[in-house]
């Protein structure tokens, strides 16, 4: 009777998984072998031809264990999720900030809206157009990163508007904070203008982002040819 | 390529479909894809384990050492929640594509 185990380690040998995976796959597929081997000989086949029957289902040894190596190997989650959401993320990001920066420091200047020139207001809806015409290149420069990587759309649209999430939590979370802890920050801010700030720091940002998002990832995800005939 | 492709897709249709109905282990599940399709479609263990690591990796089935009665150590598949969620939408891509060969070139797949 074969040793089916013995022999298939033979087969594997130098594969290049750690030795206890190594040995889990050589378990199985013996086992395999064994039960093809021991239906043929049910079903009347000479042991010898049962056993040469069994091992015809493997033509090539060294490529099952390079298939193998292929399917098993590790990639580590993080890789995946740099590629389609965090590199992207950041880079948009980081593109975004450069951009505002440049232009506060060289101009053109900022459109500030009316409500600042209240004595008693603070100018919270401060718009630097020409950044925010800047955005929807950012945004698909985002959106190519992410559906070239293969991202879900929710990981595209996370990288798209990645930018505008520092204001987010600023207006919803930062300034009513400050308010409260901080005397230097005006109190009598109004709801408008906290709305007129989350507007053009957030939503106007959000949206000219997204225009240059969105048309890209759906053109790159339909470009993207569909699983069942490539995979 | 397209070829490979289309093998490989239509295999992890396959498997998936095969395991929807409960945990089976890599010999049986040949077997079983072997009986439905009265011979076939037939899979062999060079093309099944790679399959079966591959589709493990991309967590659409999980697979766990059992022992038997008869005391024999197996590696049983079931199908995970990833994977049952990939099922329908590959039954559909697939009907799809039978449907467009249907038109295009009079494949039928009925």
């Amino acid at each position: 009777m074969a040793d089916w185990q013995e022999l298939v380690r033979q087969r594997l040998a130098g594969i290049q998984l750690s030795e206890h995976e190594a040995a889990q796959v050589a378990e199985e597929l013996a086992s395999h072998l064994e039960e093809t081997y021991q239906a043929l000989v049910c079903d009347g086949l000479p042991d010898q031809a049962a056993v040469r029957r069994a091992w015809q289902q493997v033509n090539d040894w060294q490529h099952l264990k390079s298939e193998i190596e292929i399917a098993r190997k590790k990639e580590p989650p993080m890789n995946k999720r740099v590629s389609q959401f965090w590199f992207p993320a950041f880079l948009t990001l980081l593109l975004a900030m450069v951009f505002l920066m440049t232009i506060e420091e060289l101009g053109p200047k900022p459109w500030i809206s009316p409500a600042a020139s209240h004595p008693r207001m603070t100018p919270v809806a401060v718009v630097y157009f020409a950044w925010v015409i800047t955005l929807p290149l950012i945004g698909a420069l985002g959106a190519y990163l992410a559906t070239s990587a293969g991202a879900a759309p929710r990981a595209v649209f996370s990288s798209i508007v990645f930018p505008v999430l520092p204001y987010f939590g600023f207006f919803v979370i930062g300034l009513p904070i400050a308010v409260i802890l901080d005397d230097h920050v005006a109190h009598d801010i109004t709801l408008p203008a906290l709305f007129l700030g989350l507007g053009a720091w957030v939503v106007l940002p959000a949206v000219a982002l997204l225009a240059g998002g969105l048309p890209v990832h759906y053109l790159f995800s339909r470009r993207r040819p569909r699983r069942v005939v490539t995979a | 390529m397209v070829e490979s492709g289309i093998k490989r897709g239509a295999a992890e249709l396959v498997v998936l479909s095969v395991l929807e109905n409960g945990a089976l282990h890599g010999y049986e599940i040949a077997r079983r894809i072997e009986q439905e399709t009265k011979g076939s479609l037939h899979f062999t263990l060079a093309a099944l384990y790679p399959l079966l690591y591959r589709m493990e990796k991309q967590r659409w089935i999980r697979g766990t050492w059992e022992t038997s009665p008869n005391g024999r150590r197996r590696r049983c598949y079931r199908l995970t929640a990833t994977g049952k969620k990939k099922l329908s939408p590959l039954r559909k891509q697939w009907a799809e594509l039978f449907e467009a060969l249907h038109r295009l070139a009079g494949v039928c797949n009925g």
